[in-house]
């Protein structure tokens, strides 16, 4: 900004909406690998609490636990602050939007919707789980379990694990499409593997769950 | 065949005070090879010389038939209605301003949009030399040209772009395709950096969500998926100029990634 663009009348040439929708991108997909590595590591308690263990620990060790843990958290913010940019918070879009989705019963229309919603409810959930796991380190599998078994967070797991699943799939599938990853020829190949994953995934994490459940404290 | 066809049409008149939105139905016998362009001129004809709606070409190339066809954005003349069920509901396009029935002025919004983005090619008029012959164009590249410059104008993309339901200022796939077909276009002398002051914002690239409602509508079977994503990689390149490595940068635009100049 300088003089002669302060009052917008000849508007600065800029490259930043560029910029935010590539750091946007690069969020998401870090987001992503993270959210699918993040289960997978989790799910070790299925095979045995003992490798669910080490694994926390070498995490807690090199401080990838207490340093990544929270930077992952910043890049939530960020990829929200970003993605939100483009969510129907006027009360007319909302409308608009929703209208329109009745109207062209179209899927990828609608997959939108799931995805401005699921965010805000992981922006709730996640932020509460990230506090609640980081303010009483170290992870053991016990914990978690206890975590389960006495607290209430089983159904907040219930209601997280399938919205943040089927966020990550659908923003997967999206970046894909937006930035002309996936062609398309290959478009439907895509929105089967998007689902199968989804499904892979939710399962994975209900089986975890389930483990949880049923771990002898 | 030989249905009885039970075609219900919104109907309203912005200049008439009296006029209140509301969906009218007629009943019409179908026949081979009718299309909706047929059935509304037969409605038009036999029953309510009133009804309003735009048709010119009746083959797919004039673009003024768009409307929603059970909920999807197409063109009339395109449309078999043995492609359709016996009931089939009708709409004016979304987006465009309603000038009565199922007619929309699509002409104003493209003006605008094409004054947006400069929709022609930037050429050095200095230089000009009206005796010297044409410079010539491979066909290959011709073609390429061509491929996008098939767009009729029709708005069934704009109509079906959630984001553009959202956002009235959002320029829509027809016009950041355009802007593909100027990248591509030797003539056009702009630069990466003039089509980013263009379409490098919200309102244009930036703002597409990816929902894809433009490629799976288009009449004319545009590849609008393939060349959103084009232009969107070329200009968040062109974005990060100065902040990425330029190797990087240069070999991801040589590698199919980007529109360059022939």
């Amino acid at each position: 900004m300088n003089l002669s663009t302060i009052t917008l009348h000849v508007p600065e040439q800029s490259k930043i909406a560029g910029r935010l929708d590539f750091v946007m991108m690069v969020s998401g997909a870090l987001l992503i690998l993270f959210l699918w590595a993040h289960l997978l590591l989790v799910s070790s308690v299925v095979l045995s609490p003992v490798i669910m263990n080490a694994l926390a620990h070498f995490f807690e060790a090199t401080y990838m636990a207490q340093v990544g843990g929270p930077a992952i958290f910043v890049v939530m913010l960020i990829h929200f602050i970003l993605a939100a940019r483009k969510m129907p918070f006027e009360q007319g879009q909302w409308k608009a939007f929703v209208a329109h989705s009745r109207m062209m019963r179209h899927k990828d229309t609608t997959l939108w919707l799931v995805q401005v919603v699921s965010a805000i409810i992981i922006l709730v959930l996640a932020s509460a789980h990230v506090f609640t796991v980081l303010s009483d380190l170290p992870i053991t599998a016990a914990k978690s379990a206890a975590r389960i078994q006495n607290g209430s967070w089983l159904p907040i797991y219930l209601v997280l694990l399938p919205m943040a699943e089927m966020h990550v799939g659908i923003g997967f599938y999206r970046i894909g499409i937006k930035y002309g990853l996936i062609s398309s020829a290959r478009r439907a190949w895509y929105q089967r593997a998007e689902v199968i994953m989804m499904a892979g995934f939710i399962t994975i994490g209900l089986i975890t769950l389930a483990r949880f459940k049923w771990l002898s404290i | 065949m030989n249905r009885k066809l039970h075609i219900k049409i919104f109907r309203y008149n912005p200049l008439d005070p009296d006029s209140t939105p509301h969906m009218q139905s007629f009943h019409i016998n179908e026949y081979d090879s009718m299309t909706l362009f047929i059935a509304l001129n037969q409605i038009r004809d036999e029953m309510d010389p009133s009804l309003k709606f735009d048709f010119c070409c009746r083959a797919g190339i004039c673009g003024s038939c768009g409307m929603v066809i059970n909920g999807r954005p197409g063109l009339a003349c395109h449309t078999q209605t043995r492609d359709l069920p016996a009931e089939i509901t009708l709409h004016p396009l979304p987006v465009f301003k309603l000038l009565g029935d199922l007619s929309v002025d699509t002409g104003t919004w493209f003006r605008d949009a094409g004054t947006k983005i400069e929709a022609w090619v930037h050429g050095n008029d200095a230089a000009f030399d009206p005796a010297a012959e044409e410079v010539r164009m491979e066909n290959a590249l011709a073609e390429e040209i061509f491929e996008l410059d098939r767009c009729i104008e029709c708005g069934c993309c704009i109509a079906a772009c959630g984001t553009a339901r959202m956002r009235e200022d959002f320029l829509g796939a027809a016009s950041i395709v355009r802007i593909a077909r100027f990248a591509m276009d030797p003539r056009d002398l702009r630069s990466d950096d003039d089509y980013y002051d263009v379409i490098g914002n919200d309102q244009g690239v930036f703002g597409c969500m990816g929902l894809l409602g433009c490629q799976d509508v288009c009449p004319k079977h545009i590849p609008l998926q393939d060349q959103l994503g084009i232009m969107r990689r070329m200009l968040v390149l062109n974005s990060v100029k100065g902040i990425l490595p330029r190797a990087v940068i240069n070999s991801l635009k040589h590698k199919g990634c980007c529109h360059e100049k022939h």
